[in-house]
């Protein structure tokens, strides 16, 4: 997510321990229901940034992109934060029978949930989650350790392999994505559910991965590193992340609309608590940073390859993606919006974590895939 | 370098006052023959462009900025494949068609709000589906719409009519001798004349300069012969082929219409299996498509007396308070429904009694007196003697304000001293 070699960790560190002093006391002082929310919170902040870089690298393999293999790497170490994300997932599995209502004993009593009992409570929910990060941790395994191998043996043969490795890839990470949107956010409220659910977070995801890929650049870029990447790379990333405002908002609004249209008890009662009182007003600021501040700020073509305005925009990106979860999954503690001393503390805590290990993960291996036998043509490239 | 066997016209010996003088043609053809004249050149004194071809692109991109520092014109180039750098080079401005597009779309999502806003909310509100008239979100899809056909349309025809120059069917440089060399293997540096005066095209500095900067055939193309599209030939065949579609489109139809079965579309809608009004049904018993209500169904609004004689109604209580809104209600109920037979003054007076020579109740009679409040409201809602049932006119509450209403005209009746104010 950022350089930060010059940086000294002390800083982050310090962050980090600070975070992990307030997360404990969270756990003694809190209810277990706002200590759990923040925790699958962070769990989906990581999760999807991970999964999204993942998925990146894996559709320039799919598509046999030249363009982007000059800067591939930089996705490929976000998407190492898929490490990290395993103990978080695997401790935030003690947080389905407190929060999950299908998860319950009281389920049984209610006759919409009685009969998928067997699905949402803790042995099934935890099988899937091992299976999400499991083929995560696999495909993880062969897109990125394979890439990073390849810096030294220079071996062809692994740009064939993720080629052909990319297309199931996509279809575990439809899967993936899904699961975990179905499970640990829309499985907050099991009444309320929504088909296109999956795609709305896969569109959060995907942005995400793009603009901490697109901030990373340019912060390498300022830091002498990736010097051959030209703004020509930049107005790609640029691009994508534009277009894929447009299919967020796309997403969502459908999503809202048809709901409000049907104006049905089950599926009203999710928006209508999002559009009272102060959960009105986040709702408001998501669709202003989510859409519209990054839709006109990169919508001229200057604006693409402007790596200044390329930063900032990704940096609002990241907030208002950090926003979207906050809305999607807070709302379930039935209060206003509040941040208090335990989200910060969360806050602290998993950006440390999160920032330590990508300082690490941007060692790994060098900047470019220099064994990459398209490297030349990506570095050639010109709009 | 084959330009020192073809050489271009000594600017010396052109004259002075016309710089536009046709020029011998000075390419050479990709098979090595040399024509002795060029005829798109021949007879024309007004040049458009001069065209200088290159061997490679580097040859191209090394000419390009000593041309461009002379001024000669506008520059363009010509070449087999997309050259990177190129428009940099050229110095061409990025198209404005972006900022067009942008505007066009956002007047396109104005239009459609404005439209839907006015006519929804303003014009002619309907409650439908439920919605309010004022509701934005049923309006996004259409200003979705909008916004996209607009900034297409402004982007297709923005591109073809204002960018591209459309009716300007053929560019002159299509039918230059290079053209199929710059198809192939060629580049070519091309300079026209700036703006809409071609005159302004030194023909013999752009050759010079070509030359200097390396181009192995330069080739002067002529101005096209301006084409007038609405010739009366034109016109007559427009016509006819209108008329034409016209009178083959009518007879299909008729013949389709009269000679062929109607092959509706699409039924679903009107052809569904439902329940309608005085229409037979196969779903019920009976066969009929409207049904009794299932006994003891109870409709809104409308809760059963719960008395099924005079005599039981008699314990009803009155439930509403007697105060001045309910007796203006009983009194204006009253003066609708009852008045034109029992007489203002519920004296059984009323203006329809001498017409019908009929006798209705003197509601001042001991008789009535002594009625109380659930048995006159009985009366109201069954009839009584010659009197209809009124439940379907008056509402409960406002039997009971009438019922408020004749006890006040019976008081005012019979008033007793005590009754004036102190």
């Amino acid at each position: 997510m950022t350089d930060a070699k010059a940086k000294s960790p002390v800083i982050l560190l310090g962050m980090t321990g600070l975070g992990a002093l307030g997360v404990a006391l969270s756990f003694i002082r809190n209810s277990h229901e706002r200590f759990w929310v923040n925790w699958i919170y962070w769990f989906v902040v990581l999760f999807t940034l991970g999964i999204g870089s993942l998925f990146i690298v894996a559709l320039q393999h799919l598509v046999s992109a030249r363009w982007s293999i000059p800067i591939r790497r930089v996705p490929e170490r976000l998407a190492t934060l898929l490490l990290p994300v395993i103990p978080v997932a695997l401790i935030g599995l003690m947080a389905v029978r407190v929060l999950y209502p299908g998860a319950q004993p009281e389920a049984l009593h209610d006759h919409v949930l009685a009969g998928k009992v067997w699905w949402l409570d803790l042995p099934m929910f935890s099988l899937r989650t091992v299976l999400v990060l499991v083929a995560a941790t696999l495909s993880l395994g062969v897109l990125v350790r394979g890439s990073l191998r390849q810096d030294k043996t220079k071996d062809p043969g692994f740009t064939v392999r993720a080629r052909k490795f990319a297309p199931g890839f996509m279809l575990v990470f439809a899967f993936l994505v899904t699961i975990v949107a179905f499970d640990w956010i829309s499985g907050l409220t099991p009444d309320w559910y929504s088909d296109i659910f999956g795609v709305y977070l896969f569109a959060g995801s995907f942005l995400s991965a793009l603009a901490a890929s697109s901030l990373s650049v340019v912060l390498l870029k300022r830091g002498n590193r990736l010097v051959e990447v030209k703004p020509d790379h930049l107005y790609n990333l640029g691009g994508f992340t534009f277009a894929f405002t447009v299919f967020w908002s796309y997403i969502g609004f459908a999503q809202y609309m048809l709901m409000w249209y049907a104006n049905l008890p089950e599926e009203v009662h999710w928006y209508h608590q999002r559009l009272h009182g102060g959960w009105h007003t986040v709702t408001v600021v998501l669709a202003v940073l989510h859409f519209i501040v990054p839709f006109f700020a990169l919508s001229t073509r200057d604006a693409k390859s402007d790596p200044k305005r390329l930063a900032v925009v990704a940096l609002i990106m990241l907030g208002a993606h950090l926003l979207d979860l906050y809305w999607l999954i807070f709302p379930v503690l039935g209060e206003g919006p509040s941040f208090t001393w335990t989200e910060l503390s969360f806050a602290l805590f998993f950006l440390g974590v999160g920032l330590l290990w990508l300082r690490q993960a941007f060692t790994w291996g060098d900047d470019m895939p220099v064994g990459d036998p398209f490297l030349r043509e990506g570095l050639e490239f010109r709009l | 370098m084959s330009n020192s066997e073809h050489p271009v016209p000594d600017p010396e010996t052109a004259p002075e006052t016309a710089p536009q003088t046709p020029v011998a043609p000075t390419n050479v053809p990709e098979d090595g023959h040399t024509e002795a004249v060029d005829k798109t050149d021949r007879g024309r004194d007004d040049a458009f462009l001069v065209l200088g071809l290159f061997e490679n692109t580097d040859a191209l991109m090394a000419a390009i900025p000593k041309v461009r520092s002379k001024a000669l014109g506008r520059l363009e180039a010509y070449t087999p494949y997309a050259v990177h750098g190129l428009e940099d080079a050229l110095g061409i401005r990025q198209s404005p068609l972006g900022a067009m597009v942008m505007v066009m779309g956002t007047l396109g999502a104005i239009t459609a709000f404005a439209c839907q806003y006015w006519i929804s909310a303003i014009d002619y509100p309907i409650v439908t589906g439920g919605k309010a008239p004022w509701s934005w979100e049923a309006f996004v899809p259409i200003m979705f719409e909008v916004t996209v056909l607009f900034a297409t349309f402004t982007a297709g025809l923005g591109m073809l009519l204002l960018l591209n120059k459309l009716p300007f069917f053929g560019h002159p440089v299509l039918s230059s001798r290079a053209m199929s060399a710059i198809t192939r293997d060629k580049f070519a540096l091309s300079v026209e004349a700036e703006g809409a005066s071609r005159a302004a095209l030194d023909t013999r500095a752009v050759t010079q300069a070509l030359k200097e900067v390396g181009a192995v055939s330069i080739e002067i193309v002529p101005q096209p012969e301006p084409a007038p599209v609405f010739t009366a030939e034109f016109v007559l065949r427009a016509i006819g082929g209108i008329v034409t579609a016209c009178v083959v489109a009518g007879a299909s139809m008729y013949g389709a219409v009269k000679w062929f079965p109607e092959l509706p579309p699409m039924t679903h809608m009107l052809e569904q299996r439902k329940l309608m009004p005085q229409k037979s049904s196969s779903f019920f018993r009976d066969g009929h498509g409207m049904q009794l209500p299932a006994p003891g169904t109870i409709a809104r609004g409308y809760l059963p007396l719960g008395a099924s004689s005079q005599d039981e109604a008699a314990e009803l209580v009155n439930p509403l308070p007697r105060d001045i809104a309910t007796l203006e209600l009983g009194k204006q109920k009253f003066t609708e429904r009852c008045a034109v037979c029992h007489g203002a003054l519920a004296d059984g007076n009323g203006s329809l009694t001498a017409a019908y020579g009929a006798k209705p109740a003197n509601l001042q009679s001991a008789q009535f007196q002594r009625y109380s409040d659930g048995q006159i409201y009985w009366v109201i809602v069954n009839g009584k003697n010659a009197m209809p049932s009124h439940a379907a006119d008056l509402s409960a509450d406002q039997r009971w304000a009438v019922v408020h209403y004749v006890r006040a005209l019976q008081r005012a009746q019979n008033a007793k001293d005590q009754d004036l104010n102190p």
